[in-house]
């Protein structure tokens, strides 16, 4: 498994990416072992309280977790993570 | 402690809502030829500068007035005060002040220079990137100098 | 009047007349400005069958009642005339403090006519305005321009201009302000040259006026503290700028690459807002009254490509980015840089280009067409020389200043130009995200997201999320952003105040600083008007049901690799809800009920 990570989500984690070889089976350990790494300021961005933060940005191979069960999203160990602040432009 | 009204031109975007602001505050309409700041932006350089009367405890404003019109307010700290009624709009003031921050606007006959909105500038509260801020004159500059401090701090911090 | 100044400018070029004419308080009231009301006067003084590069094309320019107030970024101003790309009603946006400072000047719309007969340009001082001798000033680029027309009349003058482009009528050349912000696409700055227009200067010593200051500075705070909450309307924008979108877009699978072969583009990363930051940023930038900063101030020190300016944007970055096969940052800078300076619309261009490029690697053109030059895809140094010839309509570049649609058509190839009713698609694949691929079919201009930019939904979750590969519901959100947008296009507001604001706070704004009580009904109808009264004049273009649509390629071939691998753009499956929903016929004609519901003959 690969997460990129973007934008000021790399401020937090220092690094734009990372490699997790046998990553847990969904997406809700899967931030918290991230958040114990990376420490608080990531656990804010993905976390509000025990929920998905609003304001975080998450695909699975492109797909946005919303549409697969938020931090209940199934994971692969073959799955590319992106995780985006929520941006924007035109 | 006096209050100062800082300004950082590195953190000014040229947006000139502080134009805006001071307009609005003391015409209640936008025209932003009469404000008291004026934002000046060099494209070719993108850099962006607000400028406005900065009360000089000896000012020459103040020094050339012939009727005390420009006085240093007895009431507020760190002011330097218009008072219509006495002005004889000679304009000695426009042409005393080194840096032109008194201007004389012909449309409403009056002496424009930055009055700090007695105390409460609208400038400051507009401005969206922090660069007028209206700060205790023990601190308006210890940000920039502990910026600088803190290059030190890291030199010293590698080799020892 | 509050909001509005009450006077519009006409200035006959042909007869050197200039004409003070009463702002109509009806039109103001029921088109609000800008887009709106430039569209409306479009519609009622233009014969639709006019040239849009003869005299008897009409160039508006007009600012909205926010503009030249210090509602939060809403300096904006619209060029509005009949589009030589595509003979729409062309509206393009634009920011600096060109606007603002028309407004006190004293004019809601400057209206130009006819055709200068030398290079002219016009100096708007107040109510003194004159026509003016442009012999020294044509040919210079418009940093110059801007720079000789202000030591000609004021150093604090706002200038509009066009660059060589323009003056060569590329029907991709755009209008620069301020040196660095453009009234984009369409071809706008064609219709500008057409007149021997070539710049305007205007300096105000008015100002705006408003009924009732308390509730409109009431209402600026909410609007302000709502924007400044949201984290890209408060911070996202001002960080990095509009080109991170590229990795999202990227990594949803929908960055079209390569002339749109394909939907990702492994190296992007390269080209997106974080590198920019890291490698070439200076600084950021706002617009006039703005407190987003979304602009970027940058350098390139790469001796093959240095330069210094403002951006690129998102879709600047992925034109001669993605969608050529290039990766250097530098190169994709020193060409926005290059448009710039020559007036060019940079999405037009670099799609155009990247048009180029695939006739190229079939063979269909060589290096004879192309002046010798190896226009591959992924070749940097060639996209950056081809935006020079482009700019000065020189060699092979006359042909892209032509844009996509007329480059594939004359090589016998009209199906590689990605273009919708010939303007080129911005930087969003149909294919990846279903709704924005309605928009593009449905845009009354053609190609373009920002009209209805229901990205910001289907990807980037503001607000609310919808699922970007499913098409139910697509119709009822673009219609609902098409008509947002159309409102607040005419307001003077810039659409990216829309992260933190919606149409309830434009309402309320608009209704304490006009005097006149907008609902948000009001304001949505008022959009649904404009959006029709384009549609209209669309009709009697000759558009028709089978023009809203898009290129083949994305309805058909598969994006090849990436997260939005296999699928395609489902626009037959939207179409039918979205002109149902609008109130139009199966052939997409509005219906005499909904024409009698907008006021709309």
């Amino acid at each position: 498994m690969i997460i990129k990570y973007f934008a000021t989500i790399r401020t937090y984690t220092g690094e734009s990416d990372r490699r997790v070889d046998d990553p847990p089976p969904t997406l809700g350990p899967l931030l918290e072992a991230l958040a114990a790494r990376y420490g608080r300021p990531f656990r804010r961005a993905v976390f509000t309280g025990d929920e998905l933060n609003p304001e975080i940005i998450i695909l699975v191979n492109g797909r946005n977790v919303l549409y697969s069960g938020r931090l209940a999203a199934p994971l692969a160990a073959d799955d590319e993570i992106s995780i985006f602040p929520m941006v924007a432009g035109g | 402690m006096a209050k100062v009204l800082m300004i950082h031109p590195d953190k000014c975007t040229g947006c000139r809502n502080c134009e805006l602001a001071c307009s609005f505050e003391h015409e209640g309409q936008f025209r932003p030829s009469a404000a008291r700041v004026q934002a000046f932006t060099w494209e070719r350089e993108g850099i962006s500068v607000p400028m406005m009367c900065q009360q000089c405890d000896d000012a020459a404003c103040v020094t050339v007035c012939p009727t005390g019109a420009m006085h240093r307010s007895n009431t507020m700290e760190n002011l330097v005060d218009w008072d219509a009624a006495t002005c004889i709009r000679c304009k000695m003031c426009t042409i005393a002040c080194p840096f032109g921050n008194a201007r004389y606007d012909a449309a409403s006959s009056s002496i424009f220079k930055c009055d700090t909105c007695q105390g409460a500038p609208e400038c400051v509260t507009f401005c969206p990137s922090g660069a007028l801020e209206f700060v205790d004159d023990e601190q308006h500059v210890r940000a920039r100098k502990k910026a600088y401090a803190a290059k030190f701090k890291d030199a010293f911090q590698e080799v020892s | 009047m509050y909001g509005w100044t009450g006077t519009i400018l006409r200035i006959d070029l042909t007869k050197g007349k200039v004409t003070r004419e009463a702002t109509d308080i009806k039109m103001a009231h029921d088109y609000i400005g800008a887009r709106g009301l430039g569209g409306k006067i479009i519609t009622d003084e233009l014969d639709p069958a006019t040239d849009a590069l003869s005299p008897d094309n009409k160039l508006i320019f007009a600012p909205g009642p926010f503009t030249g107030t210090f509602a939060p970024s809403a300096g904006r101003y619209e060029v509005v005339t009949k589009g030589p790309l595509n003979n729409v009603i062309a509206a393009s946006n634009s920011g600096g403090a060109f606007g603002p400072e028309l407004k006190y000047a004293g004019y809601d719309a400057l209206i130009i006519e006819g055709k200068a007969a030398k290079p002219t340009y016009l100096w708007i001082s107040d109510d003194k305005v004159e026509i003016r001798d442009a012999a020294a000033i044509w040919g210079h680029d418009t940093p110059d321009t801007t720079d000789l027309v202000r030591a000609e009349t004021d150093e604090e003058a706002k200038v509009a201009c066009i660059g060589p482009a323009g003056e060569h009528l590329s029907v991709i050349s755009n209008i620069m302000n301020e040196m660095h912000r453009a009234a984009g696409r369409t071809g706008v700055g064609a219709v500008m040259g057409s007149k021997n227009l070539k710049a305007i200067a205007v300096y105000g010593t008015g100002s705006v006026q408003v009924a009732d200051p308390d509730r409109f500075k009431a209402a600026v705070m909410n609007a302000r503290k709502l924007i400044q909450a949201h984290p890209v309307g408060g911070a996202g924008l001002k960080a990095y700028g509009t080109d991170v979108l590229v990795n999202i877009l990227n990594q949803t699978g929908a960055l079209p690459t390569r002339n749109f072969q394909d939907g990702y583009f492994p190296t992007a990363d390269k080209t997106g807002g974080e590198s920019l930051a890291a490698k070439q940023l200076q600084r950021s930038k706002g617009c006039f009254s703005c407190i987003i900063s979304c602009g970027r101030v940058s350098k390139v020190d790469n001796p093959d490509y240095k330069g210094f300016g403002e951006g690129p944007e998102y879709e600047t970055a992925w034109s001669f980015g993605a969608d050529c096969g290039i990766d250097d940052l530098d190169a994709i800078t020193k060409a926005n840089f290059i448009c710039n300076e020559y007036g060019m619309d940079t999405i037009s261009l670099g799609s155009t280009i990247a048009c180029a490029m695939e006739l190229f690697e079939m063979g269909v053109i060589t290096t004879k067409d192309t002046d010798g030059i190896q226009l591959t895809f992924g070749n940097a140094a060639a996209m950056v020389e081809m935006v020079r010839k482009a700019g000065k309509g020189e060699g092979f570049g006359a042909k892209l200043a032509q844009g996509s649609y007329r480059l594939a058509e004359s090589y016998g190839h009209p199906e590689l130009s990605m273009t919708c009713k010939k303007q080129e698609m911005p930087a969003y694949d149909p294919r990846g995200v279903q709704g924005i691929g309605l928009n593009y079919a449905t845009g009354n201009r053609g190609g373009c997201h920002v009209r209805g930019y229901t990205i910001a939904i289907e990807v980037l979750q503001n607000g609310a999320v919808m699922d970007p590969r499913v098409t139910e519901g697509k119709a009822g959100l673009d219609i609902l952003f098409q008509n947002l947008t159309a409102a607040l296009d005419s307001s003077g507001a810039c659409l990216f105040s829309t992260f933190g604001i919606g149409g309830a706070e434009l309402a309320e704004m608009l209704s304490a600083l006009t005097g006149v009580e907008y609902s948000l009904d009001e304001f949505l109808k008022i959009g649904e008007r404009i959006w029709n009264q384009e549609r209209l004049w669309n009709l009697k273009q000759g558009y028709t049901t089978a023009d809203d649509t898009l290129p083949d390629r994305l309805l058909n071939d598969p994006i090849k690799t990436g997260p939005a691998k296999g699928e395609v753009s489902h626009l037959d499956q939207m179409l039918p809800e979205y002109y149902s929903l609008r109130g139009w016929d199966e052939k997409g004609v509005p219906g005499k009920a909904k024409l009698k519901e907008l006021a709309l003959n």
